[in-house]
């Protein structure tokens, strides 16, 4: 068993032969028990390598390549074009428009999805009743898929049936158009995204907090600071590379949206007849799936890949400038809290 | 050997033992090009979209009681504007591909002039002999320069305005087919009485379901559209488009529709049955359509009239054809060739309405009438307008600009976009694509 | 390529395992407040579940109606059967049990395997592949979609599952995660006791490291299975409504054609079920297991 597993896994690459050592006249098997050794790691770890350079590395080398060819999907022919996708996608206000959509549907989605998931690992990290029943309904929506979410979501924005406009009904709005609106749309989508992940930062946020030493707020509550003292001034700095991890994520997802516009406009990779929910994936699905132009869609995947490496780059750059042992910190913050509370 | 180790053997032992049986009957399965069922029935399998009523009129398994040694594997895929970037994937890798497939009237141009290497020439198989009965231009558009017969028609899209007696009753307007059509002379004629239904209409009901429908209606009674004959576009200078675009905006932007984009917007097929709109510009195809959506309740309260001035029209249709890369060309074309035959086109005609391309069949369908629409004479109606109808150019980019301007469209209704900005939004996106 | 957000947002840091540290102390009992606001919550994220009940067992007309019926009516199964004929729910459902359970098995094979090389065996150019390894986790799988499509389609694999299995065998996430988890549970004196006893490293693996990794790894299966299970950009765009998981034929209910919402909502419920299930027995392991993923180790 042993030795059929190395072999089908790939072999080591290059790990260096056992050098051999006349003086110690190894037998057979001790060659090979070294050298099974040395080269274990390698192989260990192959697999991972071997399958990221196929799927990983190698489709993003690639893509800029293809960006520079003009390539119809259904045609088997291509042709060197240069810059010209680049130049294409620069004077396309469709491409602002939709990094421009990426953002505002990006902040209306994160930014109060974080906040209220804070709120709930507040709330969750009290001792109740009913906490696991509780915690599981949190994650729920997370279990749900994005297609099965959006298209329950697509029928309760319905505009002449949707529960949504039926529960506004009783404060006296006016059915609204969710689809065809601008930010309403925008607004619906960012309400599914929210949906989905609000929970599952929640418990990331709950054990955030529960990895917090206790002793801070033992040392806090002695010198008299109160609950939300103590939430502001210790869980709030403890949770901060917690707090940014998520950040850098939901911002690389954020990046991504893709299967909510697409499916809450009804499969049609538009986005709106203004195009006020294409997002960049959208756009790219468009220029590649849609229309067939494989040279943009890989043009506009490589931009978007840039600008994502440029918002993490300031993401944790950010984060090693302000993150300096965050628990130390919030530690003299809390006591400095406490004097002052007790004043 | 541990237990974990057994376990972790096993699950994966089990899961590659049922991929590599998936992949392997999968593999006839879903390339469906070579596929022989298990008791050595060949396979044919067809990819249509939307509702070609074949499978509706139960076509599919007459075929297969006729021909006991064939199989037929039937799907339909989503809208024609989602199926289409499909099939061109799927030609692209040339997997996944069915042995008929159907291709729609604004895109037949496109085909003909990009892709006749990738579909079979219907002219060398059985098929062949069904090419002269047809209208001459169905034919015609699905030929090559060269002679290569790259797609058998099915039906073709003559056009009729369906709208709901009962609401155009409440709102006091009349509702004999005859009579309606008396009082629209022309598009303007038909905004007018829009007008008037807006001005009485139950809340909630608009007088058409979208602009952009009504867009295609109205260009649908021209011979020259997006391209003239020589193939080059002329859309942005034609002025019958500009003039059905003009139009269709003004009825968007005075809320005489119901701002429901056909076949997208999810509260469009409620809308049938729930009255959000009282008319419909209805190619033959939409009969069928209507019946599926408004089900058995909306029996008997829909009807059906000609166009404005009684003019004939044409929108949409669609082809048959087969992949090159299908492994069943012979079987296919067979198939092609009897369901495109005249007593199957009118069958499909009586069933769900997709108003016969071939001319026996046409012949067959004039006295057909339609108890689920009051009984109204839809043979003849749908003839009329065939028979008035011009001889429409089609080109390459049909598909790309029809769908550019609709979209406009929308955004007037909706969303406020002044017709001018929504026709330059348009124009830039189509030179996007075709430019 | 693939199994990005879910897993990705897990991999805040190490998982622990339980008892490393004093065991957490929840501060205080909760307020009729923080009741209420969970309650609401858990409503806000149950409700959509329970519409897809309702709205998939009536007829259209009757959900169009204010205000919506409340209760579930009788056409439930008729719907699902529905849904069943007319977008191959039944063939998806085989299919993404199929691709999930294949990635899972070879994600935690392999994600134990260089977890464990990571974690506890000396190797020239440990600490670069590992950074090589974490930096991955920061490359968007989608981006590379355009190639991956044309080699696919060249390896005639579009249409095929393979397509879909190949590029996420493994993720970086996991190795990490399986590091983190194989650094803080395995003793080193376990490891050399076992190199005297002259066992192989591969022999130490299976005999030793797995049945530890065990926990973690059961904790990354829950986690891969469910992401590869809702996975929905590549396979909607390598497979094809012939051969589709749940999220292409769910793409497939969505996009049109099929006659009418009830059926959509059926086939939506049909397609969420299994996972459903799967939280109703296993939900309270897998909150621990994120939230033990998310714990900065």
């Amino acid at each position: 068993m042993t030795t059929s597993t190395t072999t089908t896994s790939p072999p080591a690459p290059a790990g260096p032969p056992p050098r051999v050592v006349v003086a110690e006249k190894l037998t057979w098997k001790q060659r090979l028990f070294r050298a099974e050794e040395k080269g274990a790691p390698y192989a260990y770890i192959a697999p991972f390598f071997l399958l990221f350079l196929a799927f990983g590395l190698f489709p993003l080398v690639y893509t800029a390549w293809i960006s520079l060819y003009e390539q119809k999907l259904g045609s088997s022919t291509s042709t060197f074009v240069g810059l010209d996708n680049y130049r294409w996608l620069f004077e396309n206000e469709k491409f602002w428009n939709s990094l421009w959509r990426t953002l505002t549907i990006g902040v209306l989605s994160t930014v109060p999805q974080l906040i209220f998931a804070l709120v709930l690992a507040h709330a969750l990290n009290y001792r109740m009743r009913g906490r696991n029943f509780f915690r599981i309904s949190m994650i729920m929506p997370y279990a749900t898929s994005v297609a099965a979410a959006t298209l329950v979501f697509a029928q309760i924005f319905g505009r002449d049936a949707g529960f949504a406009n039926w529960v506004l009904s009783f404060f006296g709005v006016d059915a609204i158009d969710w689809r065809n609106g601008d930010w309403t749309a925008q607004l619906a989508i960012a309400v599914i995204v929210t949906w989905r992940w609000t929970g599952y930062n929640a418990l990331i946020y709950l054990a955030g907090m529960q990895s917090i030493s206790q002793d801070l707020y033992e040392s806090a509550s002695l010198d008299g600071a109160n609950r939300w003292q103590q939430f502001w001034h210790i869980t709030l700095p403890g949770l901060r590379p917690t707090i940014l991890f998520t950040v850098v994520v939901s911002t690389i997802g954020a990046t991504q949206l893709f299967a909510e516009p697409l499916l809450f406009g009804g499969g049609t990779a538009n986005g709106g007849a203004l195009n006020q929910y294409q997002t960049v994936t959208l756009f790219m699905y468009q220029q590649g799936w849609t229309f067939g132009f494989l040279g943009r869609a890989a043009a506009i995947a490589w931009v978007t890949f840039l600008i994502i490496i440029l918002l993490v780059a300031v993401n944790t750059s950010i984060a090693r400038m302000r993150d300096r042992d965050p628990a130390q910190a919030a530690a003299r913050r809390a006591r400095r809290a406490a004097a002052k509370g007790t004043r | 050997m541990s237990l974990e180790k057994k376990t972790l053997a096993g699950a994966a032992a089990l899961v590659s033992g049922a991929l590599l049986l998936t992949s392997c009957s999968s593999a006839g399965a879903d390339t469906e090009s070579s596929g022989t069922t298990a008791d050595g029935k060949t396979v044919i399998s067809v990819a249509l979209f939307g509702t070609m009523g074949f499978e509706e009129s139960g076509l599919f398994d007459r075929y297969e009681e006729l021909n006991p040694d064939i199989e037929i594997q039937y799907e339909s895929t989503q809208g024609e504007s989602k199926y289409w970037p499909a099939l061109q994937t799927k030609l692209q890798s040339g997997t996944g591909l069915a042995d008929v497939q159907g291709i729609e009237v604004a895109r037949i141009a496109d085909v003909v002039a990009n892709q006749s290497d990738k579909w079979a020439d219907l002219s060398q198989f059985e098929t062949a002999d069904q090419v002269p009965n047809y209208l001459e231009w169905k034919a015609d558009a699905a030929t090559t320069a060269d002679g290569k017969v790259l797609a058998l028609g099915t039906d073709i899209g003559p056009m009729g305005i369906c709208y709901r007696s009962d609401l155009l009753e409440q709102a006091g307007l009349p509702t004999d087919p005859a009579e309606l059509a008396t009082a629209m002379t022309d598009w303007d004629a038909y905004l007018d009485l829009g007008r008037q239904y807006q001005a009485a209409a139950p809340a909630g009901s608009a007088w058409t379901d979208f602009s952009g429908g009504l867009y295609n209606a109205i260009v649908s009674t021209e011979e020259t559209i997006y391209y003239d004959e020589s193939g080059e576009p002329v859309w942005d200078t034609n002025p019958a488009v500009r003039e059905a675009f003009d139009t269709a905006a003004e009825a968007g932007q005075e809320g005489l529709t119901a701002k429901l984009e056909q076949f997208n917007d999810p509260n469009w097929d409620p809308g049938f049955a729930s009255g959000a709109f009282a008319t419909i510009a209805c190619p033959s195809w939409m009969i069928g359509y209507i019946k599926g959506k408004a089900g058995d309740a909306g029996s008997g309260l829909w009807n059906v009239t000609s166009l404005p001035g009684g003019a004939g029209g044409n929108w949409g249709g669609s082809y048959l054809a087969i992949p090159e890369a299908s492994e069943n060309k012979e079987e296919a074309a067979k198939l092609i060739k009897w369901m495109t035959d005249a007593e199957q086109q009118a069958e499909v005609f009586t069933n769900v309405g997709n108003f016969p391309s071939n001319t026996q069949g046409i012949e067959l369908v004039g006295d057909t009438t339609d108890e689920y629409f009051q009984g109204a004479p839809i043979g003849q109606i749908f003839s009329d307008s065939a028979q008035a109808a011009p001889t429409q150019i089609l080109g390459e980019g049909d598909g790309v600009i029809k769908t550019a301007l609709t979209q406009a469209l929308l955004s007037v209704e909706a969303n406020g976009v002044s017709p001018d900005e929504a026709w330059a939004n348009a124009e830039s996106e189509i030179s996007n694509q075709i430019g | 390529m693939a199994t990005t957000t879910a897993v990705q947002q897990a991999s805040i840091a190490a998982p622990m395992p339980e008892g490393r540290k004093r065991r957490y102390r929840a501060p205080d009992q909760a307020g009729p407040f923080t009741y209420v606001l969970l309650a609401v919550t858990a409503f806000l994220f149950i409700v959509p579940f329970y519409y897809m009940i309702v709205a998939g067992s009536r007829p259209m007309a009757e959900m169009n109606r204010t205000p919506p019926p409340w209760l579930p009516g009788p056409d439930l199964w008729s719907n699902m059967v529905k849904a069943f004929q007319q977008q191959n729910i039944g063939l998806a459902v085989w299919n993404s049990f199929l691709v999930s359970a294949a990635i899972t098995v070879a994600t935690l094979l392999f994600c134990t395997l260089a977890g464990f090389a990571f974690a506890k065996l000396r190797f020239k150019g440990r600490s670069t592949f590992f950074g090589i390894t974490i930096a991955t986790l920061m490359i968007p799988p989608t981006l590379g979609v355009v190639p991956l499509y044309m080699v696919m389609a060249d390896l005639q694999l579009t249409g095929n599952l393979w397509s879909v299995i190949l590029p996420t065998m493994v993720t970086a996430f996991g190795v990490f995660f399986m590091r983190q988890y194989l650094v803080q549970t395995l003793p080193d004196e376990l490891l050399e006791a076992a190199r005297m006893d002259g066992a192989t490293s591969t022999r130490t693996f299976f005999s030793i490291v797995l049945p530890i990794a065990r926990p973690g790894m059961a904790v990354l299966g829950m986690l891969t299975f469910m992401t590869a299970w809702n996975e929905f950009f590549w396979p909607v765009i390598a497979l094809n409504s012939s051969n589709p998981t749940v999220q292409v034929a769910l793409n497939n209910l969505g996009s049109g054609y099929v006659p009418d919402q009830s059926v959509i909502m059926a086939g939506t419920l049909v397609g969420t079920l299994p996972v459903i299930v799967v939280f109703l027995i296993m939900g309270r392991q897998i909150v621990n297991g994120i939230m033990a993923g998310a714990v900065k180790g």
